[in-house]
């Protein structure tokens, strides 16, 4: 029991969690506080929810980029609609709102992966091109600060205050009970549905999922709604605490949810990852920011750090990988079999 | 397709022979679409077909055309290089802090070219090294090629980032501008660059040995490794030879903006590239340069054409990439059917 606990990559993962945390305390003590646990969890909600749409397109054995746009595309129309309209209420119609656009964008992607056999990468690729460009030509071209207001105290919705020593008053935003129902649904789905087990069976052998009876065009016009309906809650999320809506929101982070995803165990050619584990991964994606600041190291070599913990971080599990192949479960030779 | 050629009956007709060139229904397809825009465009914009558009589109899309060749080695060898547009503007921060630092003041015109020279150098051994690094993670460590370029990635626009401290860099010699700013036969230079690039990759993958073990590769692994092809040194090898085409396109940026920035083109080259391979029918051990080639003056044409038609419409300059977009649908949808069609594929 114990030695499988170990041997998962989320253990790994979470033990790379520990350890980084415990250097970085080591180099700057105030790392240790209430206040930066409180702020990196609300600097991974919005990533952890998409990472968990992300997820199951992941274990379905594709992968998209197009989320981003349609965070952007449904969170900023809807926030121009309702500003045009005078909406003065909370954020509650602007989830409604966006998630019924994200249900639509993820509906179009999905129905056109299911309807035409597309690769799901390539799909995704048009559709992130096209959102953005829709956003900025036909929405607009600028991002907005005037909010309505009910939402000007979404900015400081906590469910938890505490005293901080270091920095005072600080609280625990309300998104993180998001991702907590977020990650339970979408746990359930994975695990106790037909669906998920689906989506698990079509990563893992398309072909043999297939021929066991599982619908991959019915599961692939469910997953992207799933994934457009994320999208736009993170969205909405994002928005409403940076107090602007902006129509290239998230633009060019696509590659730091997939990381997370990736890191997090789940393996790029489908069939395996977990809930647990991109959540864990996306924690990691923001300790690596939060540890640059705090290590003190030079902000103009940053992103170099950052590109040397990715490289030695996804060589890590490479070699495992290729270690255990030596010993003969692997991956290749199952495919093999498979021709 | 070459044993299809070979099986093919002695009597060669007009599809044999376009087959054995490696130009397919796609070469077609995107070469109808081509003509169709730049009809369009020449009949509603009188100043679409002026040879000073012509001549500023010959300015720039080179660099993305040569970056998007390089992208497509790697796909073909079941791969992708996130990295290549990071490769060029390193190779341009580290030539271009050389230039600037070495040079002595008023120095001979000699001297200067020697040292343009040295900068030349520095651009293709930075092109050789990454693509050696990117080749050992992919090859070699076994990383998925999306993760390992992307590591390389951060990894070299952090290099970039932390020499120039965030600054672009300036104050090269006149003589940096050349190749970004004169013509041959009437035809900007850079764009020669673009046509002699994709005439090499275009023999290299569908001429020679290296580019059949590269699509042998991409197609099955397992397949190349029992037919005695070295897998990791052919992914080396594209990895090397797409790092220096990456060093190319960074020349080409560095003479026509006259200086080196850590992320010209960081937010949209990549993703282009990759959206080029589509558009162009890339698939893991298929392709053509040429395709790749009409792929981008298509973009170029829709780009240009469009903001001419918009010209007084807010956010005009954004209408080009919902309309990529729509393109791109557009072709995915068809290649589904022409696939349809056939047996295989």
């Amino acid at each position: 029991m114990l030695k499988s606990i170990i041997k998962r990559n989320e253990f790994i993962t979470f033990l790379t969690i520990v350890v980084l945390s415990a250097v970085i305390g080591i180099i700057n003590p105030t790392f240790f506080s209430v206040s930066t646990l409180f702020n990196v969890l609300r600097a991974s909600n919005v990533y952890a929810i998409m990472a968990f749409g992300l997820l199951l397109v992941v274990i379905l054995g594709g992968v998209d980029i197009s989320f981003v746009a349609i965070s952007a595309v449904s969170s900023y129309s809807t926030h121009m609609l309702l500003l045009s309209l005078g909406y003065e209420g909370g954020i509650l119609l602007y989830f409604i709102i966006a998630g019924v656009i994200g249900i639509a964008a993820g509906l179009l992607s999905g129905f056109l992966i299911a309807q035409f056999d597309l690769p799901i990468f390539d799909l995704s690729l048009a559709m992130v091109t096209l959102w953005y460009g829709f956003d900025l030509f036909f929405i607009g071209a600028t991002a907005n600060f005037d909010l309505p207001e009910g939402m000007v105290g979404y900015y400081g919705a906590h469910i938890l205050q505490v005293q901080d020593p270091v920095v005072g008053q600080t609280g625990l935003h309300i998104s993180v009970l998001y991702v907590l129902v977020v990650g339970v649904l979408v746990w359930l789905l994975l695990r106790y549905t037909t669906i998920g087990r689906g989506i698990y069976a079509i990563g893992g052998n398309r072909e043999v999922a297939i021929r066991s009876g599982y619908n991959v065009k019915a599961i692939t016009m469910i997953v992207f709604p799933i994934l457009g309906l994320l999208a736009s809650i993170a969205g909405v999320t994002q928005g409403g605490y940076q107090r602007n809506f902006n129509p290239v929101l998230f633009i060019g982070q696509h590659l730091d949810v997939l990381a997370a995803v990736i890191l997090g165990g789940a393996a790029i050619t489908g069939g395996r990852g977990t809930v647990i584990g991109a959540y864990l991964g996306v924690i990691l994606v923001q300790l690596i920011n939060r540890a640059l600041i705090l290590t003190g190291i030079p902000v103009e070599w940053q992103q170099f750090t950052v590109g040397v913990i990715l490289v030695v971080f996804t060589a890590v599990p490479a070699i495992r990988a290729r270690r255990r192949k030596r010993i003969g479960h692997t991956e290749e030779s199952e495919k093999f079999q498979e021709i | 397709m070459s044993e299809k050629a070979l099986e093919s009956k002695p009597k060669a007709d007009l599809a044999d022979f376009l087959e054995s060139l490696g130009i397919s229904g796609q070469t077609l397809l995107l070469l109808g679409i081509l003509t169709v825009l730049i009809a369009f465009f020449a009949i509603t914009e009188d100043r679409f077909l002026t040879s000073s558009s012509l001549s500023s589109m010959g300015f720039q899309l080179p660099e993305l055309g040569v970056l998007s060749l390089a992208m497509m080695v790697t796909i073909i060898v079941g791969g992708v290089n996130l990295s290549i547009n990071a490769t060029s503007n390193l190779g341009a921060v580290l030539a271009g802090l050389m230039m600037t630092r070495l040079i002595p003041e008023g120095a001979a015109e000699g001297q200067i070219l020697l040292y343009i020279g040295l900068a030349l150098l520095i651009f293709l051994t930075i092109g050789v090294l990454t693509g050696i690094l990117n080749g050992l993670l992919v090859g070699h460590i076994g990383i998925p090629p999306i993760l390992a370029t992307l590591g390389t990635l951060s990894l070299f626009q952090g290099i970039s980032t932390g020499l120039t401290k965030g600054q672009t860099v300036t104050g090269f010699p006149e003589q940096v501008q050349f190749l970004g700013s004169e013509r041959f036969l009437f035809i900007p230079l850079p764009f020669w660059i673009f046509v002699i690039a994709t005439v090499v990759t275009y023999i290299l993958l569908n001429h020679t040995a290296f580019g059949f073990k590269m699509r042998m590769t991409g197609t099955s692994p397992a397949a190349a490794n029992f037919s005695g092809i070295n897998n990791n040194s052919i992914i080396m090898r594209t990895y090397v030879y797409s790092g220096l085409l990456a060093a190319i396109a960074g020349m080409i940026v560095m003479s026509r903006t006259a200086s080196a920035a850590y992320e010209y083109g960081s937010k949209t080259y990549v993703l282009l590239t990759i959206l080029i391979a589509v558009l162009a029918g890339l698939r893991q051990g298929f392709g053509n340069a040429l395709n790749i080639f009409l792929a981008v003056l298509i973009l170029q044409v829709l780009s240009t054409g469009s903001f001419m038609a918009l010209r007084g419409v807010r956010g005009s300059t954004f209408f080009k990439d919902f309309s990529w977009g729509l393109l791109l649908v557009a072709i995915l949808i068809i290649n589904y059917h022409v696939r349809g069609r056939r047996t295989h594929g």
